[in-house]
């Protein structure tokens, strides 16, 4: 019933992403578990965290995507949401290392040992228990995201200025996070970790399983989002898009709009960054530069924005493109990197799924046009035909 | 620290006895070495030069007859300055390329980044940077100098020939001059300076207008007593601090700076005539008066087909490195880590300052202090070299590391041994 | 000298005398001497060719005991690098004209037997200090004023008390007052380190007290450690007056560096004003930009220094334009391959152009290599002078007048010309300025040529202080984009005020926070100012703004 449900409230593709990447999330793991080395149908090692990397990535520029894809911020910070996620995860798996670090301090974390801390900060405290670290993943961000939204909106802070604001606040969470002060590691962040939920990082199985929970984490987040945006908030929110001053004088409250997508938003991040840390095993500032953040809004560009399913091809896609050319071309992938940016502006403007959408969308015209014209033309040559049907007596006369 | 002297001085002993062995495959197969430098981002600026030495190393070693009778093939990758991505690049080349030992890694992030996948997937790492130490793991090998290798020999040479009495440590906030400095700021106080003559400041990466420090600097060695600065700032911020230093007018003989992260590479980009007399303490210079390094420096302009690049400290790490993996890797004759693992342990292999370089059972390695001061034509002038000092992977001057040593021979085998209580695992008290 | 203070008269007479009988012993040392004596300190030479810098120190300070006039060319040689001993230690030659030919170190003839092992003798910062103080000695008589000058400085930082006779009859003939000044201050150092009358000491300290700047603190707050009790209270109410006027002079050295750092911004950010201000294009570029001018000012000054090596002073004159019209060109190339389909989709430019930016960083790595090039400062770039208490640097200075003189001229183009009036006109209504006859394509062409070619030109200023690197670019562009929206988009005036508030309030921040939290405060500030006035500080009003 469910599921007749979400077939009868979503749109078809986005059911078929949801069901493709729930396939992904049972099969990858099984794969890479179950089939033995050497098939062709295993799934090495090393791609699963990998694979569960780009999933990660996936899931925040959907976050991205509904912000500025269907409301129009274009956030130049998600970086930062993402970061902080990974950060409230990291401090978890820190202290699950407990004395097994180098130095065997059962409460401090071996930065802090050597940097000669005597004491635990007490933001520290309460991320030793799982529950209370999924619960800062998702609330530490949101909270950030609603203060500066709540701020910002209310304020009317828009277009560039909101982009080069929400920048800034990921610029200075990074140099915050450098400063070894403030007890996160500082540049080398948070790594060497052991355990999560008391199962080893490293093994195969964890690994599998962070997998699975990655692509279902996706998957959820891709229901919520498609629920989100078709419903009556979601088509006032494409409103908010495209003309602000004019929802707003129809009486919407456009602010408190914002902050809601805004912060659900922030929350989508910052799980993805949970998951993204225990898979790829360091979280440290660098999550937090701008030139991330800017990334991200890149991969939503390229995969189309405005469509739920664009960013999560636009990430995968320039991702993978990432991994093979880093290797391949070391020395020249960024070539090909910043030309795929150039070229998608110029040629696709509206991303991989939106042109292919587009095109669709012209095909089905185009036949419909077809089907018309080749109706118009069936009904002009049977008249012409009735009419020299018609004629022909006369003529025989 | 008794103990740990005792059996280094016993290794030391028998270092020497390595046995050449050399096997000759008929193998048309290819022995894959990884090199994992940043070659885009902020870090490309130093990485990008050790891939050239590595690329260099192996071509110099196919056409002595490669490794094992099969020729060495390096894979290259591109980790962009970004440390996840370093882990990531780290399993490929590993799980994908199968490489038998990967070169590699510059900053200490990107270090903690790859160490448990090399721990996971039982790969070797040569890591050729200095560092903050406090590390020591079963996979990795250190062959840039640890703090007792520049820092401490750094600071002795300020106080008793230049007779210093006033520190500035100016660092870059992060982790390596933090523990550095930390390290430094013990042993200047056990050396009886005084708190107040010690000035810790911290400013961000690539910071570019340095007036105020500077002035705060000037104003800190006005007190009447010589003073000096140690700096631990990291690559970028360099040239604009120097710059500053020159044009304020502080000259070596007023206020010396000794730096822990400036060598050739870095005063390549600078002016250096303002700054005659500055210091560095590194395990390596262009300047060293050695045949092994005439051949190296010339051998480096014919591959980089430019008689202007200057060769650094860091290099002479990476070729040590290699060095001591080939020959290790001829003592195992194979190249199964667990089997080089145990050869490499007491290889000797010949630096590029005259001297030899044995690799410990701490996985760090010998190397000889020098203290160099910067010349007009951008090069050091040597004005102090220590014998051989062996790399101290946990710093006798932090509380919670004096009494952790590591060894891994067996049967200790372990990184983090603590002498007082005897166990494996850091227990401490 | 002791004791009885003596009257003015006697005090001159003193001095003649000490004068007269310096000068004798200079004389009959030379007369007498000749060529034996010049043997007499080969000894002395031949000890500076030790092995150790301790007996090197020993060697040159007994050289310039030895009143020789020789003393003075070694001790410069042995400054130049000059100077070879074996390596073992032993006697010392000088640097021939040919290579491997060596000269006599102390009569400059040429050496006949040269020992094989000879090296360069080793100067460490010890050393070069003692030569320093050798050579002040033996220059303080000096007919150059510059030369005694240098040498009353050095003797005022050795303030060795054996130099008291020798300062003293230099005292007496000298005719400049900047040196005689530094002469008197070097003396009075001198005797607070003598056991002299309390009497001396206390106008000693006077006398420093009155030059009032940090090197006066220095030397009173050395003084303290070994004054007698009853002048204690007189240095410390010295040092406590200095530190008061210092404190005011901190003040005015904060707004200079604020309004230094407040220039350099401003530079980095006002072609930015113009690509993003004025046109609306995100320019992730723009930090590329400012690296290309960068490197244009290396090719330059390699060129320069080439073809005419007597103009490399003046190679910046010529790498400004370069830099202006290189960058322009690459700009317009930039506007009218890629950025002239995006207008009117200001989200897309941020993609397109960030994809340039990973272009031409990576272009830069590939030509020229990603390490740091050297760009040199010129000669009157160089340095810093004395203002009172600022100590102005003049590359900072020159840097001020630099970005101050581009925006001045920036406006005159944008208010004055032809050309500005239809810059402004297109972006204002595109479609009625084209209605009006103006070629728009052609124009934005040349706005964007135009923002970018002045953020060459901040290349240029920027390779005297920062680094010439592929990174340059990245180091500003969010610090950038940071003024232009506070200051407020689409206005310069916005741009100005923008970057030398951001600047100076920096460096008030910095020495109380530190630099990266002050840097954290400016960006938190930036946040909520922009939460107070949404368009920034200079907004642009009227219909306009809602596009």
């Amino acid at each position: 019933m469910i599921t007749q449900m979400l077939f009868s409230r979503h749109e078809k593709k986005t059911v078929w992403a949801v069901f493709l990447i729930l396939l992904a999330a049972a099969l990858v793991p099984l794969a890479n578990l179950l089939i033995p080395e050497g098939s062709a149908f295993h799934v090495p090692g090393y791609l699963v965290p990998l694979l569960g990397k780009y999933l990660c990535y996936a899931l925040l520029a959907l976050a991205l995507d509904l912000v500025w894809g269907y409301c129009g911020i274009l956030s130049l910070g998600h970086g930062a949401f993402f970061a902080l996620g990974g950060y409230a995860m990291g401090m978890y798996l820190m202290r699950q290392i407990g004395d097994r670090g180098v130095y065997a301090n059962p409460l401090l974390p071996d930065f802090m040992v050597f940097l000669n801390w005597q004491e635990l900060p007490w933001y520290w405290y309460g991320f030793n228990h799982f529950a209370f670290a999924a619960l800062m993943v998702v609330l530490v961000p949101g909270l950030l995201a609603f203060v500066f939204g709540w701020f910002a909106f209310r304020s009317r802070v828009t277009g560039v200025y909101l982009s080069i604001i929400t920048q800034a606040m990921t610029y200075a969470l990074l140099l915050a996070f450098f400063r070894n002060e403030m007890g996160f590691g500082g540049n080398n962040g948070l790594t060497d970790f052991k355990e999560i939920l008391g199962f080893n990082v490293q093994a195969g199985g964890t690994r599998a399983a962070l997998f699975a929970a990655t692509a279902i984490a996706l998957a959820l987040a891709l229901v919520l989002s498609s629920a989100i945006v078709r419903s009556k908030y979601g088509k006032v929110l494409v409103g908010v898009r495209d003309a602000e001053s004019r929802t707003r004088f129809l009486g919407y409250r456009v602010e408190n709009m914002k902050l809601f997508i805004f912060t659900v938003s922030a929350m989508m991040a910052g799980v993805a960054g949970a998951l993204y840390v225990p898979q790829v095993g360091i979280i440290n500032p660098g999550e937090f530069a701008p030139a991330n953040s800017i990334e991200v809004v890149i991969w939503t560009a390229v995969g189309g924005r405005g469509t739920l399913i664009g960013p999560i091809i636009g990430a995968i896609l320039v991702n993978f493109g990432k991994s093979i050319f880093t290797a391949a071309f070391p020395e020249f992938w960024l070539f090909a990197l910043g030309a795929l940016f150039v070229a998608t502006t110029l040629f696709l403007p509206k991303g991989v799924v939106g042109t292919v959408q587009q095109f669709i969308a012209r095909r089905k015209e185009q036949k419909k046009a077809d089907a018309v014209e080749q109706a118009y033309q069936d009904k002009a040559a049977a008249k012409a035909e009735s009419q020299l049907a018609t004629l022909e007596p006369q003529a025989a006369e | 620290m008794k103990i740990k002297s005792h059996v280094m001085s016993a290794f030391l002993a028998g270092a020497l006895a390595t046995t050449a062995f050399s096997s000759v495959y008929a193998a048309e197969d290819t022995i894959k070495v990884g090199i994992l430098h940043s070659l885009s981002g902020t870090m490309a600026i130093s990485e990008t030069t050790l891939k050239d030495a590595m690329l260099m190393l192996i071509e110099d070693q196919n056409k002595k007859g490669g490794l094992l009778g099969k020729k060495l093939e390096a894979v290259v990758v591109d980790p962009a300055s970004d440390w996840p991505l370093f882990a990531e690049k780290a399993r490929e080349l590993i799980s994908v390329d199968k490489v038998s030992a990967v070169f590699g890694c510059w900053t200490s992030s990107s270090r903690k980044s790859v160490l448990p996948v090399f721990e996971e997937l039982n790969s070797l790492l040569f890591y050729p940077v200095q560092y903050e130490g406090e590390e020591s793991s079963r996979n990795i090998f250190y062959t840039g100098a640890a703090p007792n290798q520049q820092a401490i020999p750094a600071v002795d040479y300020l106080m008793n020939t230049e007779g210093v009495e006033r520190f500035v440590l100016e660092g870059t906030d992060y982790v390596y001059p933090r523990t550095t400095n930390k390290i430094l700021e013990a042993y200047l106080i056990a050396k009886g300076i005084p708190k107040e003559d010690i000035l810790i400041n911290y400013t961000p990466f690539g910071f570019s207008d340095w007036q105020t420090e500077v002035a705060k600097i000037k104003e800190f060695g006005s007190a009447g007593k010589k003073t000096a600065v140690v700096s631990t700032i990291n690559g970028d911020a360099n040239v604009p601090f120097y710059k500053e230093l020159g044009n304020k007018g502080i000259k070596a003989t007023d206020i010396p700076v000794v730096a822990f992260s400036v060598g050739e590479e870095e005063l390549a980009g600078l002016d250096t005539k303002p700054l005659v007399g500055h210091l560095a303490a590194w395990n390596y210079f262009q300047s060293v008066d050695a045949p092994a390094n005439a051949e190296f420096i010339k051998e480096w302009h014919a591959f980089t087909k430019n008689d202007k690049r200057v060769t650094n400290d860091p290099m002479e790490a990476a070729y040590i490195g290699f060095k001591a993996w080939v020959s290790a890797v001829e003592a195992a004759g194979t190249t199964d880590t667990d089997a080089v693992l145990d050869t490499i342990i007491g290889t000797t292999v010949p630096n590029l300052s005259g001297g030899y370089a044995t690799v410990m059972p701490n996985h760090h390695i010998t190397k000889p202090v020098l203290i160099g001061e910067i010349q007009a034509d951008g090069q050091f002038e040597i004005v102090q070299q220590t014998p051989a000092v062996v790399g101290d992977e946990w710093s006798d001057y932090l509380p919670d590391s004096k009494d952790l040593i590591s060894d891994w021979r067996k049967p200790m085998s372990c990184g983090n041994f603590n002498v007082a209580t005897g166990k494996c695992g850091g227990k401490g008290s | 000298m002791r004791g009885v203070k003596p009257t003015e008269q006697e005090e001159l007479m003193y001095r003649a005398i000490q004068t007269f009988l310096v000068a004798l012993c200079l004389l009959v040392s030379c007369l007498a001497t000749g060529l034996r004596a010049q043997e007499d300190i080969r000894p002395l030479v031949d000890a500076l060719g030790a092995t150790s810098f301790p007996q090197k120190i020993e060697a040159v300070k007994a050289l310039a005991a030895s009143g020789n006039p020789k003393v003075a060319d070694i001790l410069q040689n042995l400054t130049d690098g000059k100077l070879y001993a074996p390596k073992t230690g032993g006697a010392v030659y000088l640097e021939g004209a040919a290579d491997g030919a060596y000269l006599d170190a102390l009569t400059g003839a040429p050496a006949n037997e040269v020992p094989g092992n000879l090296a360069k003798i080793r100067l460490n910062n010890g050393l070069r200090g003692a030569i320093g103080a050798a050579l002040s000695q033996l220059t303080l008589l000096s007919p150059d004023r510059a030369a005694r000058l240098t040498a009353s400085q050095d003797l005022l930082k050795d303030a060795n008390p054996d130099n008291l006779a020798l300062l003293n009859s230099a005292l007496a003939q000298e005719k400049d007052a900047e040196v005689k000044a530094t002469m008197e201050a070097a003396r009075a150092v001198i005797l607070l380190k003598t056991d002299a009358s309390a009497e001396d000491k206390k106008a000693a300290i006077d006398m420093i007290a009155a030059r009032g700047n940090r090197d006066a603190l220095t030397i009173l707050t050395a003084a303290m450690d070994n004054a007698p009790d009853d002048l204690k209270p007189a240095i410390e109410k010295n040092i406590a007056s200095i530190k008061t006027s210092l404190a005011a002079w901190d003040v005015a050295q904060n707004i200079w560096y604020g309004l230094s750092l407040g220039s350099v911004l401003l530079l980095a950010a006002i072609g930015l004003a113009i690509t993003f201000g004025v046109m609306g294009i995100i320019n992730m570029a723009h930090g590329e930009m400012v690296m290309l001018g960068a490197y244009t000012t290396y090719v330059v000054q390699q060129t320069v220094a080439s073809v005419a090596p007597g103009m490399t002073d003046y190679s910046l004159a010529f790498a400004v334009p370069a830099a202006f019209l290189f960058t322009g060109l690459v700009g317009v190339g930039i506007e009218r391959s890629v950025i002239r389909w995006l207008y009117g989709r200001p989200l897309e430019t941020l993609l397109a152009t960030w994809g340039i930016s990973l272009i031409l960083q990576q272009a830069i790595r590939t030509i020229f290599g990603p390490t740091n090039r050297q760009v040199d400062n010129p000669s009157w770039m160089s340095g810093a002078f004395e203002v009172g208490g600022l100590a102005i640097t003049y590359n900072r200075m020159w840097i001020i007048v630099f970005s101050l003189g581009v925006f001045v001229a920036l406006l005159l183009l944008l208010k004055r010309s032809k050309f500005g009036l239809q810059m402004r006109a297109v972006t204002q209504n595109r479609r009625m300025a084209s209605s009006m006859g103006i070629r728009t394509p052609w124009v934005d062409a040349l706005t964007f040529g135009l923002g970018s070619g002045i953020a060459g030109m901040a290349g240029v200023a920027l390779s005297q202080i920062d680094n010439v690197s592929p990174n340059l670019g990245q180091n500003y562009i969010i610090d950038s984009f940071m003024v232009v929206v506070f200051g407020g988009v689409g206005n310069l005036w916005g741009t100005l005020v923008g970057a030398l508030t951001l600047g100076i309030a920096n460096k008030f921040l910095e020495p109380y926070a530190g630099a990266v939290l002050g840097k954290i405060l400016i960006l938190i500030f930036i946040i909520l100012f922009i939460q107070r006035r949404p368009r920034g500080l200079f907004a642009l009003k009227g219909r306009a703004v809602e596009q």
